[in-house]
């Protein structure tokens, strides 16, 4: 009995336990389920939102929220196979320049809200209207393909059976956990999300974290976005989309204070994984597109239910 | 009058918070026509109590009893409809509305089903006119002064009508002037037969008004009495249960060493074009009345607001802190007087808020020296007698240790001057006196300490030199045998003789 | 010495007060209508009043949908889907045996009520509405996308004539709304509802049902997101379960560009009404000058960080002086 009640106080445990659950049923029950080709096919997918999710788990943390990692994500997915140069046969140009943009587009948000105090949700939004009306002049509308072959090689490499996609989680996944558990900064992000007032008078500088986080979201945003890229080769207005609300989600699901100061990545990581197998399970039953609306509706509010209600008052 | 039946009771009330027992087994009786005095070091369940009496905690167990009967659930409107009114210690205020719409907020008086605004603000008028409230009433709160805020939340309790009035520190924040004019609303009430509670840290103020008093100590009754024939002695007494000494430490002899802030010409805030210094091994006292600029002194030296200065020197260098991080570097540190939104991160651990400041300094390539923390943590809590598990969320504690955890985290720091708002607002006696001794202890070891202060007793019997501040400027600096009370009041209110201002 | 002299002028007074703090904002719409006028004269005539006030009225409404939600200390991601749905409810019952009536008492009852279902949620369940109303936003387009799976439907000619025709119909029953508005605002609850947004736990000791007025303000949320959603059905004739989806950042741009603040009463409806006037003459001007609706997009986003960026840094900057 403890041992339940422990489970239901410690959200990132009990997200866990979750997926488990939902993965033991449905391979015992859907044939082709438990498959590795399968499971591995979910992981490959929960990489992306899980690389996202890692920026926004610090925003959230600090208490704010990052409205434009979608248009992040289609900014690089689409501007990475035209800024790549024809001279570099490696591509890793491409993805530094890519991953300059995106981190550069982030910074401006982290400028925004903090030098011009637009509160984060409005000044993400805005970017992410600004960005998406760039994107049409830019890129015109149609889809781009890639020939960077680093990207290639991202998408779609297995060394030893494991997609590259999910290795690059991995270690997103270990580098921003050290960053919030075991460095400073993530101390005092956890510190601003908590009390911003009382952060800046302990001699926390609210500017210039949250100037480095904006670029951190953007940055791991550019991350997913040149994964997305690889994986689908192709990039086009909209890609980036879908993963705006999964990854908030999936930080909620991973039981993160939406209010900020309270949470952990390692929630954030089997959220992502919660998300991709329920979305699958969706796709399977074979329901039509509002039917499916629903049933994802209806399972963030059911999971917010059990794991992410805000203390009182 | 006091065979009279009570007006409001609890009997044997049992509350408690996350398994933690708050109140065990309380009984108040508040007779009509008597002011009632609760007092109660911090954390002695006083401010659950006022919450139980007022419906806005049930108890868990015992019942509370209107007229002599118990009720059932109470609720703030069922409390509202039997007469009883709080005056919180946190405002109840809506900044963007009106005066009149936040005293009539809860008890709308209706026609139609719409507000009736003239008959509300027949109602404001009447109880502004009590508690001196001369500002426009269509004015938005957001426009007053924290002192003229909470006159406008007693004047709010006043338009209830109450029967039984619950008044928690209603002078914390309030000017002398204000105080003399809700002592006189209390006494008008008293002989009207309203039945009132009086919470407040300020003696004087109990011995003055009050004529019965319960004292809380750790959730329990240790006195319920008559205060007739008590003094101020006996008071503490009660509320400590044992005797206290005196409570400020003996006064070192001043030997100022070098000057650690010079700014001459210094504006930030409400302050205009002063001058102030400060030695090393000085207790320098900033008074005043509310808002007249002490706390804007000590944030523009601090870096946390913005600032300029014809002339300044903070430790030695030239020119004011840009921000907190460089007045960090320059050796100042600030406790703040709000520590539940300004000097603590409440959710989190009383670990994680010790070691806030220090986390860049006990960093090591990058990263958290686990086991440097620990030591320092557990240094920390040692030197300041913090007692208990260091994982516990900050917000567990009582006022007293709260403080006490918001002036630890800077010890780390070695800070050469320590700027303190008002550090000693609602802490209890014992935690003063240690704080108090803890202050004369800094200034001994060659630090500035920089005190605003609210409460006069402690400007006079701590400070080396007291500097009033009036409206943004200099009133008047006192030092020596100059301060006192009646020299800082005096100045306070712009009057240069004594006994005019009161 | 008090400004209000006689009693029964004190409601007089706070509104003349709430009009002084949107000065700014008056001179700066009045200042757009004027320069609209100049460019398009036609919107002095009869019809091209209508079709200005047409385009306005579904925008003022979710504007004020929103509004009342960030007054109380909330947000809703949930407009847009409310639209859509009330767009796609309005095509696909009028034609029934209820008729029209039928049509717009299913349209509001189905606002009300999933606005309050959302409402008791966040109330009662303690969660945030902004997570709230997301989860809200799928269930709803997908409820919408079943009753309507392609724009199609059925809207009598007539309605669509009378509500979107060359009478200024819409203009009217703005005027009604705000009116509703104003007598609400009047009530104990409806300033519950500011009281609510800017200190609950003040409110809650005051007396004040917080957690009633956040369902209510849900609630009438709904309402007006799902009336705008009927209205727009109207203009274009038919159903569509996605045509409200600009609605909900339109929405929040809006009250943001009319000073709402968002942790709850800041700010005023007037304000947010003025923003989402602003707004709309942004989008009409970009749309005659022949801008592509991509520049819109680019526009707003600029817009959107102007409206907050410009007033923090005056007021930052009046504090340095």
């Amino acid at each position: 009995m403890n041992a339940v009640k422990s489970i239901f106080r410690n959200p990132p445990l009990l997200t866990f336990v979750l997926v488990a659950l939902v993965w033991l049923v449905a391979g015992l029950t859907l044939p082709g389920f438990g498959a590795y080709g399968h499971l591995r096919y979910l992981l490959e997918l929960a990489a992306v939102i899980g690389i996202v999710a890692a920026g926004q788990t610090l925003v959230i943390l600090m208490g704010g929220i990052d409205l434009s990692v979608g248009a992040v994500i289609t900014v690089t997915a689409i501007l990475l196979p035209l800024i790549s140069p024809i001279w570099d046969p490696t591509g890793l140009v491409g993805i530094a320049l890519a991953l300059a943009i995106a981190t550069g587009i982030g910074f401006l948000n982290g400028a925004g809200a903090a030098y011009l105090r637009v509160p984060p949700i409005i000044m993400t939004l805005a970017m992410a209207t600004f960005l998406q009306g760039l994107l049409v002049v830019v890129a015109g509308g149609s889809a781009v393909t890639v020939s960077n072959p680093a990207v290639i090689l991202l998408g779609q490499a297995r060394p030893f059976g494991v997609p590259s996609g999910v290795l690059l989680w991995l270690v997103v996944s270990a580098v921003v956990l050290a960053l919030i558990h075991r460095m400073p900064i993530g101390a005092r992000f956890l510190a601003i999300g908590a009390n911003p007032l009382a952060a800046r008078l302990s001699g926390v500088s609210l500017t210039r974290n949250t100037l480095i986080l904006y670029a951190l979201s953007g940055f791991f945003a550019g991350l997913a976005g040149i994964l997305v890229l690889g994986m689908n080769r192709q990039g086009y207005v909209g890609i980036g989309d879908p993963y705006l609300l999964t990854s908030i989600a999936a930080v909620v699901l991973g039981g993160s204070s939406i209010l900020g100061g309270r949470g952990t990545y390692a929630g954030t990581i089997p959220g992502a994984i919660l998300l991709v197998t329920t979305t699958a399970l969706i796709t399977v039953v074979n329901a039509s597109p509002g039917w499916r609306s629903i049933m994802f509706g209806t399972l963030i509010l059911a999971l917010l239910l059990i794991s992410g209600r805000e203390a009182r008052r | 009058m006091t065979d009279q039946k009570p007006l409001l009771e609890a009997r044997q009330v049992f509350k408690g918070f996350f398994g933690n027992p708050v109140l065990k087994g309380v009984d108040i009786a508040l007779h009509p026509g008597r002011v009632h005095a609760l007092l109660g070091e911090n954390g002695a369940g006083k401010s659950t109590l006022i919450n139980l009496l007022s419906g806005a905690l049930q108890p868990d167990s015992g019942t509370i009893a209107v007229d002599g009967k118990p009720v059932g659930r109470f609720s703030p409107a069922a409390a509202r409809a039997a007469g009883i009114a709080v005056v919180q210690q946190e405002l109840s205020l809506t900044a963007d509305l009106s005066i009149a719409e936040n005293i009539g907020l809860g008890a709308f008086p209706r026609r139609f089903g719409l507000i009736d605004y003239a008959e509300l603000h027949r109602g404001v008028r009447n109880v502004c006119d009590m508690v001196g409230l001369t500002e426009p009433l269509d004015m938005p709160v957001a426009d007053l002064a924290l002192g003229r805020r909470q006159m406008v939340e007693i004047a709010k309790a006043l338009f209830r009508r109450p029967r039984v009035l619950i008044l928690d520190e209603p002078t914390s924040s309030l000017s002398a002037h204000e105080a003399g004019i809700l002592a006189r609303v209390i006494e008008t009430l008293r002989d009207r037969g309203t039945a009132l509670l009086y919470i407040s840290h300020r003696l004087n103020e109990v011995q003055a008004l009050c004529s019965h008093v319960t004292v809380l100590k750790d959730g329990g009754v240790t006195a319920d009495q008559s205060l007739s024939g008590i003094d101020g002695e006996g008071l503490v007494r009660l509320m400590v249960g044992r005797e206290t000494g005196d409570l400020f430490p003996p006064r070192a002899a001043a030997n100022p060493g070098a000057l650690r802030i010079n700014v001459e010409g210094f504006s930030a805030g409400l302050v205009r074009d002063i001058g102030f210094s400060g030695r090393a091994g000085e207790i320098v006292g900033i008074g005043g009345l509310v808002g007249q600029g002490q706390e804007d002194l000590l944030l523009g030296l601090y870096g946390a607001i913005p600032a300029r200065a014809a002339k300044a020197e903070v430790s030695g260098k030239p020119g004011l802190p840009a921000h907190v991080g460089s007045a960090n570097a320059a050796g100042l540190v600030y406790v703040p007087a709000d520590r539940k939104h300004e000097g603590l991160v409440l959710p989190h651990s009383i670990a994680s808020n010790l070691i806030l400041p220090s986390l860049g300094r006990l960093a090591r390539n990058g990263f958290r020296d686990r086991g440097a923390e620990t030591r320092l943590i557990a240094e920390l809590a040692k030197r300041l007698t913090i007692k208990g598990d260091v994982a516990r969320p900050v917000q567990a504690l009582s006022g007293g240790n709260q403080q006490k955890v918001a002036l630890a985290k800077w010890l780390p720091l070695d800070p050469s001057v320590l700027l303190l708002n008002d550090p000693t607002r609602g802490v209890d006696i014992e935690t003063k006196r240690e704080i108090y001794l803890m202050l004369r202890g800094f200034a001994a070891e060659g630090r500035l300490v920089i005190i605003a202060s609210s409460d006069t007793p402690e400007l006079v019997h701590l400070c080396d030199r007291v500097v009033v501040l009036r409206e943004g400027r200099v009133a008047a600096e006192l030092a020596g045998e100059a301060i006192s009370e009646e020299a800082i009041v005096g100045a306070a209110m712009g009057v240069d003789r004594k006994g005019t201002a009161a | 010495m008090s400004a209000v002299s006689s009693s029964g002028w004190l409601y007089g007074a706070i509104q003349r007060r709430r009009n002084r703090g949107l000065g700014g904002l008056y001179l700066v719409v009045a200042a757009f209508l004027i320069l609209y006028a100049v460019l398009f004269p036609g919107i002095l005539s009869v019809g091209g009043f209508s079709k200005f006030t047409q385009n306005w009225f579904p925008l003022a409404l979710v504007t004020m949908a929103q509004a009342l939600l960030m007054l109380n200390g909330g947000i809703t991601l949930a407009i847009g889907p409310l639209v859509s749905l009330g767009a796609v409810i309005a095509a696909t019952t009028m034609e029934g045996v209820f008729g029209v009536p039928g049509g717009i008492v299913a349209v509001a009852f189905t606002g009300l009520a999933i606005g309050a279902v959302i409402g008791a949620i966040v109330a009662h369940l303690r969660l945030p509405a902004i997570i709230v109303t997301l989860a809200g936003s799928f269930i709803i387009t997908g409820v919408a996308l079943i009753l309507l799976p392609r724009p199609g439907g059925f809207i009598p000619d007539w309605l669509s004539n009378m509500l979107a025709g060359h009478t200024p119909v819409a203009f009217l029953l703005l005027v009604v709304v705000l009116l509703a508005w104003k007598a609400f605002l009047a009530t104990p609850l409806g300033l519950g509802i500011y009281a609510a947004g800017d200190n609950p736990v003040g409110a809650f000791r005051s007396g004040v049902p917080v957690e009633r007025a956040k369902i209510v303000a849900f609630a009438l949320s709904g309402l007006l997101a799902a009336l705008a959603g009927l209205f727009v059905a109207a203009q274009t004739g038919s159903g569509d379960p996605v045509i409200g989806t600009p609605f909900t950042l339109n929405s929040i741009a809006a009250a943001v560009l009319g000073g709402v603040g968002f942790l709850g009463g800041k700010g005023t409806m007037r304000g947010a009404i003025c923003g989402s006037l602003l707004l709309s003459v942004m989008i009409n001007v970009m749309f005659f000058l022949g801008f592509p609706p991509v520049a819109q997009y680019i526009a707003q986003g600029l817009i959107i960080v102007g409206a907050v960026a410009v007033p923090e840094l005056l007021k930052s900057w009046r504090a340095k002086r």
